[in-house]
């Protein structure tokens, strides 16, 4: 069923992708990259390290971080729900079946999506900051993200009110996802929402190269949008994971403009033997 | 020992760290100082707060919503409610050993004799840690007044006494008596409030597997439920050809990390472990028949065993002594159950399991005798038991029977460094993977929290008696993981087998009609040993009183519970047995569809507030804003 599931949502991406690409990105640009890839990913190549060793982190730690969460975990879901009380419930009332269709839709392939087209398009750019400060961005929702997930322990709204958000509900409407979204996170991870927060840093840095990307720029704006609701809407999270993601996002962004090009790796190098020259002299 | 971990302050205190966390937080975020005042503000230090731990809905929907219902009706009456929840290993953790709740809503695994309530109610329990008592319930505090006894008080028998009585009364009419007269104290005590047994339902695929019903052939007739989750469940099941993997699916994740005998937290009633560790009888519709023991033979008060011949451990050991079931095994089997430091620790550690099951032996080093023990591998022993009832005997013969020489190294080299203190040391609560029995399957490996796979033990002595189903064709079972929502459409859709664990009654909904369209068939319903209830913690200031405790089980409308939230698939309940046992006065009103103990202030799921104040009123105190106060 996973399989199946993989697939389709792989298919789908893949076609929005290419659609995409033609509509956004541009043949020009595409010739461009083909002529330049390789010195692209050479300066790239410490941020894509850095985004894969935290992408495999994240993957030990669905495993591990249960265990270590029992230990340091703070129970947050009755203070969360004290604090808010029903006020996810609000998208319930104006639920339509159209509506649950595209949320879930949204939640699914609009997030998988939004999160790979950038990384393509801000690839095909001259400039490689950019495309070194989204990877930067995405390393540090997850980081940030994970040590949050550590620290406070807390259910969703479709665990603790399982009949007020029946209507809505994602695992209820379509039961298929829950394996693709055990796959990706554990069920007492929900502060703060990564989907929210991910998707806002998208939105974020196409603001920021709206005048590259001029169409891209209301196209991610909607998209985020609808991922920030769709995870109360589907009853997933709470209002207080989405503002928490909101917060990450920003903090992101910004930490990814500090950090990049700080350190260049090259400069590093060249320092360090420069140093190490200069001690050789010394000790002549 | 533990009496007054959850004391109010405590509960204050806690609350107080959270409250502080998330006033942080909210300040932070949205600046909600009016919520983040009533969740800090002083009137918590004695408004009444109570907090109700259950665990997620992914796990146990119907657990939340009662958690939720009773939590509206709490807040109606003017209680401060929260709901605590946890995963289920936390939940059983933080009910079972920390006994740190007001009040949990969740399944018992009751039992197939009403002897179960011996080991869940007793007061000698109520300081041990486990299933036992966990409700820290004891009727002879220092409140009934030490001076001279009426002549008539002293005669109404206490809990305690009816719990004993009930092993003594024999067969018959005179323990249904007594029975009743416990059921009728346990409803005005109320140290729990039961509310229903749900209907036991599974779902296998008819393809890959034959005969799940262990009715193929030999006639035997049992209305075709499965046999889930005993040992028979897993025998002749018939695989078409091709098949030799049996794809199980389970709803707790805990039998993957952890397989020790002896945890507490363990969801499932045992089942896993019953596949790999044998016990001398085994469980098949309600009775126990013979499994490790070749014949067991009742005589007034002791149990006459015979083992049967060369039933190995899956360890292989070399030498003979070691390699297959004794009466010395045995023997340490119970022994260790009643002390898991085998005498090394200050006080004696009982296992956190089985505690109400084994207590009928009252010392294993004089009442279990080896016979023949001139022979080196003796296969004969005698137990002798303080009841006269042999139901009540016959359960302490169902506890898994664990191979001496693993675990006697074990506690030795445990309790030099370990305090063994009862239910929290290292011994009962490390994970035993891979685990050594003498059981049906043979563990091959687990992946954390995803599968765990058991083989085909080709030495069992179920694979050459003659007149013993057997496990036949199928090598091995592989348990994976579904909390329960889906767990039907992966059977439907040939990932899964069939569900081995119940399925929850959401799962259920306006399925079991339906026509699948796939090879499946549907097992149940079948009579269930749990139940759910409401666990009240004696230990704290709100429920330290029968009083306080029925009052809060007239908010839950049982009727209602049983129809909205289970869809019907549900028996409510006033007492935690089934028919035969329960006297007419506490038989669920059919007519009046009403709890006849403790019936539900308002009808239909509605609270009646006003007569449900009334009534808490005279218990508690309420403040000029209706708010209740200890």
């Amino acid at each position: 069923m996973l399989t199946e599931l993989l697939t389709q949502v792989f298919v789908v991406v893949t076609i929005a992708l290419l659609v995409s690409i033609a509509v956004f990105v541009g043949r020009e640009r595409l010739l461009e990259t083909k002529a330049a890839w390789r010195s692209r990913l050479r300066v790239s190549a410490p941020t894509i390290v850095t985004l894969l060793a935290v992408l495999v982190l994240n993957r030990i730690m669905r495993q591990q971080g249960e265990d270590i969460s029992g230990k340091i975990g703070l129970h947050m879901t009755e203070t969360f729900y004290r604090l808010e009380g029903e006020f996810v419930l609000i998208f319930q009332s104006i639920a339509t079946d159209e509506l649950t269709a595209y949320f879930s839709a949204i939640y699914v392939y609009g997030y998988t999506f939004m999160l790979v087209f950038p990384v393509i398009a801000y690839f095909a750019l001259s400039d490689t900051r950019i495309f070194r400060r989204l990877l930067t961005a995405y390393s540090l929702n997850y980081v940030i993200g994970l040590v949050l997930y550590l620290l406070v322990i807390a259910y969703g709204p479709r665990n603790m009110m399982p009949e007020e958000v029946t209507v809505t509900m994602l695992y209820d409407n379509s039961p298929e996802y829950r394996h693709l979204t055990r796959e990706v996170n554990s069920y007492d991870n929900v502060f703060p929402s990564l989907h929210t927060s991910l998707a806002a840093t998208v939105a974020m840095f196409a603001y920021q190269t709206r005048s590259s990307y001029p169409k891209w720029f209301p196209v991610a704006i909607v998209l985020a949008v609808s991922v920030a609701i769709s995870t109360m809407y589907l009853g997933i999270h709470w209002g207080i994971d989405v503002a928490a993601g909101l917060v990450l996002a920003v903090t992101c962004v910004a930490l990814s403009t500090h950090l990049v090009d700080r350190w260049s790796l090259a400069e590093l190098l060249e320092h360090a033997e420069r140093r190490l020259d200069e001690r050789g002299r010394d000790t002549e | 020992m533990n009496r007054n971990s959850t004391n109010p302050t405590d509960g204050v205190s806690r609350r107080s760290v959270l409250a502080g966390a998330a006033a942080g937080l909210t300040l932070s975020t949205s600046g909600c100082i009016d919520s983040v005042e009533s969740v800090v503000g002083q009137d918590v230090t004695d408004r009444l707060a109570l907090s109700i731990t259950t665990v997620p809905a992914d796990n146990d929907r119907e657990a939340v919503r009662i958690a939720r219902h009773l939590e509206a009706n709490l807040k109606a009456v003017g209680a401060n409610v929260s709901i605590d929840m946890r995963s289920p290993s936390e939940f059983h953790e933080t009910i079972l050993i920390n006994h740190d709740f007001d009040l949990y809503v969740g399944q018992h695994p009751g039992g197939i004799d009403p002897d179960f309530l011996y080991g869940a109610l007793h007061s000698k329990y109520a300081d041990e840690r486990g299933w036992q008592n966990l409700f820290g319930f004891d009727e002879s505090p220092s409140m009934s007044p030490p001076e001279v006894p009426s002549e008539g008080a002293s005669e109404i028998p206490t809990v305690d006494e009816l719990l004993e009585e009930q092993r003594r009364a024999g067969d018959g009419d005179t323990r249904k008596d007594v029975i009743a007269d416990l059921l009728e104290k346990l409803v005005e005590m109320k140290p729990f409030d039961s509310i229903c047994i749900p209907e036991e339902y599974r779902v296998a695929r008819t393809d890959t597997f034959g005969a799940w019903n262990g009715d193929e052939g030999d006639g035997d007739d049992d209305g075709g439920a499965g046999h889930f989750p005993t040992r028979y469940g897993f025998l002749d099941l018939d695989p078409e050809p091709g098949v030799d993997q049996l794809r199980a699916l389970i709803t707790d994740t805990w039998p993957t990390r952890n397989l020790n005998p002896l945890s507490a937290t363990i969801r499932d009633r045992g089942m896993i472990l019953d596949l790999v560790y044998d016990s001398l009888l085994t469980e098949r519709d309600g009775e126990l028949e013979s499994w490790l023991a070749k014949d067991v033979e009742w005589d007034d008060g002791s149990l006459h065993i015979e083992l049967r011949e060369e039933c190995p451990f899956h360890d292989n050991e070399e030498s003979e002594e070691d390699r297959y079931v004794t009466a010395e095994d045995v023997r340490f089997t119970y022994q260790f159950l009643q002390d898991t430091s085998l005498g090394n620790a200050d006080v004696p550690s009982p296992a956190p399991r089985y505690r109400g099951r084994v207590s009928v032996i009252d010392d294993p080093d004089e009442d279990i005798v080896i016979k023949d023990f001139l022979r080196e591998h003796s296969r004969k022993l005698r137990i002798d038991v303080t009841t006269n009832v042999e139901s009540v005997a016959k359960r302490a013969l169902t506890v898994p029977i664990l191979p001496a020489h693993r675990w006697r190294s074990q506690v030795k080299s445990r309790s030099e460094t370990d305090t063994a203190s009862q239910g929290e040391w290292g011994l009962v609560t490390m994970s035993n993977i891979p685990p050594i029995g003498s059981g049906l399957f043979r563990f091959v490996s687990n992946s954390e929290r995803e599968s765990l796979t058991l083989e085909r033990n080709d030495e069992h002595f179920t694979r050459d008696e003659d007149g013993l189903p057997d496990v036949g064709d199928l090598e091995s079972v592989t348990f994976g993981i579904d909390p329960g929502g889906t767990a039907v459409d992966r059977v439907v859709n040939n990932s899964a087998d069939v569900t081995a664990s119940m399925l929850n009654a959401h799962a259920l909904k306006n399925r079991l009609d339906d026509d699948e369209g796939g090879d499946i068939t549907w097992l149940g319903p079948q009579q269930s040993e749990t139940f759910y209830h409401v666990g009240f913690n004696t230990r704290t200031g709100a429920f330290s009183t029968p009083r306080a405790r029925r009052l809060v089980s007239r908010l839950l409308d049982k009727a209602w519970i049983v129809d909205d939230v289970f869809g019907n698939h549900a028996d409510p309940i006033s007492v935690p047995l089934s028919d035969e046992w329960v006297p007419d006065e506490l038989v669920w009103g059919d007519e009046d569809d009403e709890d006849p103990a403790t019936p539900f202030f308002g009808s239909d799921g509605e609270l009646d507030v006003d007569a449900a104040r009334e009534a808490f009123a005279n218990e508690f105190r309420y403040d000029d804003q209706g708010r209740l106060r200890l």
